[in-house]
């Protein structure tokens, strides 16, 4: 509950978080746009201010020019024609003339009264004479407006020049007009469809030329009468008195008007040659059009830039926050593990006080009543016996502690051994048959078919494994159950040099609910509920177990139901052991396998017929004897019998009766038992059972079970160490003590092998340097010695020269028991090692294991 | 006083070497050799020179030999001090000493015993 809530309280700010992260740049964005925007309308209205200023400039140039060109043309008039050597009619014809041809259409005189003589046929007068012909006077070049007698506009040249006027007087100058329209011709001032047009004003406001786009007419109106407020035109304020002072002082202007609310550049710039200013209107229609156009675009590139980086920061917020949520999960759950394994240690502290008390209980007791009875002999030995039992439950659970410890810390180290699995199996065979036969369950060994029995595998662990699950198997089965133990081989993926073991452990016994099967290879777990509370343990078993068997990279699977049973299924690839395989065949024999197993027998058959048998098989007893009889008419014998010992209806001792009352001792009968036969061996030999063999039935349990039975009975007990042909071997000893030296060469002298002391490791590389070549068959090396230890001297022994260096077998002997040492000797490059006190039978093995 | 109680007086297991050794005359042989090892001297000396790898050596081979005569007395605590040693606690294994050496000297003291009433 306090989780999810803090869980949404996280989502409701990361959420709030986003919407004004979302808001705020919504906003910074739109304020960007719209600050953009009006920039750039200001900008854009620069420019035209520029584009105005230049356009104005080049016009007024152009204007100035023109003057310039008619006032150089009227110059041109008053230089060709010089009032001397005319008389007037003549000279005025002249002038007409020269006037005519530079394109003047009218040509008057001026005195310096102001009065004006027309030479041509029109009248002309000035429009305003006074400042004229002031300027005429002073001898400046200045353009004035005139009209005509037919009333058309004119533009007056005046330049100085002394012509005798009617009245008999010398004017002073000499003025040209041309008709206004050429001037705006030559602008193209009254052109319509251009961008930008332009008037010609004077500086009371008045219009020179006006194009015939008036719509600012009533601003030019304003400028000459004051502001008018009926007017449809709106200017910043101060821009009618900034303009007309301007105007006053000949200077540039520029102003924005608008007009119906559409803006308009006005520039004013003065002209050369005369009062007047050109004005230059430039409508900011297009302008405004295409601005628009660029903010519209210029928004919408916003938006869809907001609009990305927000799709992109929402991408991300999503990606993060879903990240956020995934390790806030595995945060829950690591907790949630963390809190399971703390209560799984607290669960198993409390079950263990209680298992270790229980037998600890039971040793106090026990002793407080075998003392009080001390002259009882039975009471105390019962005591002890009991006390014997839980000290070993107790040993076994400091066992499974101590393991787990070490597996928890790491420390836990395979040695790899050259194992037989026959002989493990066999020996776990042994250890379980007491606890098997005291729930009275049924156990079952199946080998099917196992060719490579000696491989590289750390034997007690192995051990420990299948101990393990099959001390589980007894223990969750009920009394009567069934426990099954199946091995078999194939080719391994690792290679021609590795074998692949299945071993399968089954029963039908309890079995595991679901939910525990989950965590069956936790430690300090156990399945709890009140039907197994009577079973000991830890715990730690499975868990122990599944790590040896992940550190030797096998596998482990489990597969349970309740109330049904268990199946353990384990698969290891081993190093097979390289060994001259002795030849196992034996005489092509007769043979009858009876079991009530269809499965053993088959595989029986499989094994048999490896070592050379043709066997046949039944699953009865009453069937097997009904064979035999067959056989027996037939006169084609079987050669030896193998009968299981249980067997539904008639027992295997009981069949074995029979078939010895119809056929006689000659054939020997072998009673084929996972159990331990000393129990039924005198009834069996009574009944004429002629030996035994064991289960597990390997290859080799049948071959050295049957071997002795061959016809002329001979390498019998070959395995026994002391038939072994050691004789004259020499064995090189290394051993710093004298006593120690003195029982192995007692013990060692039995076998009749030759030994020959080295007191240290130094000694015993000089005595095997000096040797001949193959002089010595093997070295037994102490570990501790002084000068140089047995690791050194087999390291340096192994680094000589020489063929027989790296091939001479080394046996470690040492009393020292720790893998770690063991695992020392193997890396050095001992072949063995064998743990004091000297074992005379493990030692013979050991040599005729390597020497032969 | 017969080998099996000489054994058992100072703490062996006479069944468990006569097993392995086969013959009573072995055992006595080795029994008797015992008292001329020289392992425990050089514990000793190695002890008193601080010479600690020695000591290891040392009582590692008497540990040696006790397995191979079963004496299992002396065993249980070389063994300890081999331990001891082996850990580098130094200052433990030292602490053994008085111990196993009390059980050294009984242990020689019951075999000189043995030897005199067979002489006899």
């Amino acid at each position: 509950m306090d989780s999810s809530k803090k869980k949404d309280s996280t989502t409701v700010f990361l959420l709030y978080s986003f919407i004004s992260l979302l808001l705020f740049s919504i906003i910074v964005f739109g304020i960007l746009g719209i600050y953009m925007n009006r920039k750039s309308k200001e900008t854009i209205y620069k420019v035209g201010e520029i584009y105005a200023s230049g356009m104005n400039e080049q016009m007024a140039r152009h204007f100035g020019n023109i003057i310039q060109l008619r006032f150089d043309q009227v110059d041109g008039i008053t230089s060709v024609v010089s009032p001397e050597g005319y008389d007037r009619q003549s000279l005025y014809e002249e002038l007409i003339y020269r006037a005519q041809i530079r394109g003047f259409d009218s040509l008057a005189l001026c005195s310096d009264q102001g009065e004006f003589e027309t030479l041509s046929r029109v009248p002309i007068h000035p429009v305003n004479p006074v400042p004229f012909v002031e300027a005429l006077n002073k001898g400046e070049q200045r353009v004035a407006m005139g009209v005509d007698d037919e009333g058309r506009d004119l533009v007056l040249f005046g330049v100085r020049g002394s012509y005798p006027m009617k009245d008999g007087e010398e004017s002073i100058g000499l003025i040209a007009a041309v008709p206004l329209e050429y001037i705006a011709d030559f602008l193209s001032l009254d052109t319509g469809n251009q961008l930008t047009y332009y008037h010609i004003i004077r500086p009371d406001g008045s219009f020179v030329i006006c194009n015939p786009n008036t719509e600012l007419e009533d601003y030019f109106e304003m400028l000459q009468k004051g502001y008018d407020p009926a007017t449809n035109i709106e200017f910043p304020e101060g821009s009618l008195e900034e303009f007309g002072a301007a105007l006053r002082e000949d200077k540039e202007y520029a102003t924005v008007l608008s007009v119906d609310g559409e803006g308009r550049q006005v520039y004013g710039t003065p002209l050369p040659y005369s009062e007047w200013h050109l004005v230059a209107v430039m409508p900011y229609g297009i302008l405004d059009e295409v601005i628009n156009n660029l903010s519209s675009q210029r928004m919408l590139m916003t938006l869809l830039a907001c609009v990305s980086v927000l799709a992109m920061l929402t991408g991300i917020f999503y990606r993060y926050f879903a990240m956020m949520r995934l390790q806030l999960q595995e945060l829950e759950k690591a907790r949630r593990e963390a809190i399971g394994a703390n209560r799984a240690k607290s669960e198993f502290l409390a079950n263990m006080s209680h298992d270790i008390r229980t037998p600890m209980n039971a040793i106090v007791g026990m002793t407080a009543i075998a003392t009080a009875h001390m002259d009882d002999r039975k009471q105390v030995q019962n005591c002890l016996r009991k006390i014997t039992l839980s000290s070993k439950q107790l040993l076994g659970l400091i066992n499974d502690i101590l393991d787990m410890s070490k597996i928890e810390s790491g420390k836990l180290t395979l040695t790899a051994e050259q194992i037989s699995l026959k002989e493990v199996v066999e020996g776990i065979v042994n250890i379980m048959q007491p606890q098997v036969q005291a729930k009275k369950q049924i156990f079952d060994i199946h080998i099917e078919d196992v060719r490579t029995e000696n491989v590289w595998c750390d034997g007690v662990r192995l051990n420990q494994i299948l101990l393990n699950l099959l001390s589980n198997a007894t223990k969750y089965t009920q009394e009567g159950g069934f426990i099954r133990l199946s091995l078999s081989e194939e080719e391994s993926p690792k290679g021609e040099n590795y074998v692949r073991i299945h071993i399968n452990v089954k029963d039908n016994g309890i079995g595991m609910s679901p939910d525990f099967l989950n965590k069956i290879y936790e430690s300090y777990s156990r399945e709890d509920g009140a039907r197994i509370h009577k079973t000991e343990g830890v715990g730690l078993g499975m868990a122990i177990t599944k790590y040896i068997v992940d550190t030797m990279e096998g596998t482990i699977d489990v597969q349970s139901e309740l109330g049904k049973g268990t199946e353990f299924h384990i698969v290891f690839d081993f190093e097979k052991v390289e060994v001259m395989e002795e030849d196992m065949i034996l005489p092509a024999w007769k043979m009858l396998v009876v079991d009530d197993d269809e499965l053993l027998c088959k595989t029986a058959i499989g094994a048999l017929k490896s070592i050379g048998i043709q066997a046949e098989w039944t699953l009865s007893g009453e069937k097997a004897i009904e064979l035999v009889n067959q056989h027996r008419k037939a006169r084609d014998d079987y050669q030896i019998i193998l009968l299981d010992w249980k067997l539904p209806g008639m027992n295997g001792i009981q069949v074995a009766k029979e078939i010895r009352r119809n056929l006689g001792d000659e054939i020997p009968i072998l009673l084929i038992s996972a159990y331990d036969w000393s129990e039924f061996e005198t009834e069996a030999r009574e009944a004429g059972i002629s030996g035994f063999i064991s289960k597990p039935l390997f290859k080799s349990t049948l071959f050295y079970g049957l071997r002795q039975y061959m016809k002329d009975g001979t390498e019998e007990d070959e395995t026994e160490g002391h038939d072994m042909d050691l004789a004259g071997r020499h064995i090189l000893l290394a051993e710093d003590n004298e006593l120690n030296w003195e029982v192995a060469s007692e013990l060692l002298s039995d076998l009749g092998l030759e030994l020959e002391w080295a007191e240290d490791g130094q000694i015993c590389l000089d005595k095997f340097q000096k040797s001949p070549e193959g002089y010595y068959d093997a070295i037994l090396m102490d570990l501790r010695m002084p000068n140089m230890t047995g690791y050194e001297a087999t390291k340096a022994i192994r680094e000589l020269d020489r063929p027989d260096a790296s091939s001479i077998p080394i046996i470690a002997m040492s009393a020292d028991a720790f893998s770690d040492d063991i695992q020392h000797c193997y890396e050095c490059g001992m072949n063995a090692h064998t743990a004091k006190p000297i074992n005379v039978v493990e030692l013979a093995r050991l040599l005729k294991k390597y020497l032969i | 006083m017969d080998l099996r109680e000489c054994y058992v007086s100072f703490g062996g297991d006479y069944d468990e070497v006569l097993g392995r050794l086969q013959r009573e005359q072995t055992v006595r042989k080795f029994v008797v050799k015992f008292l001329d090892d020289k392992s425990f001297r050089m514990l000793e000396e190695s002890i008193g020179n601080e010479d600690y790898d020695e000591a290891l050596r040392a009582v590692h081979t008497l540990k040696g030999i006790c397995q191979n005569l079963s004496f299992v007395r002396l065993y249980e605590s070389s063994s300890l001090m081999t331990k001891a040693f082996k850990e580098g606690e130094h200052k433990n294994a030292v602490a053994m000493m008085p111990q196993l050496s009390d059980i050294y000297h009984q242990m020689i003291h019951t075999i000189q015993e043995y030897i005199q009433s067979e002489e006899k």
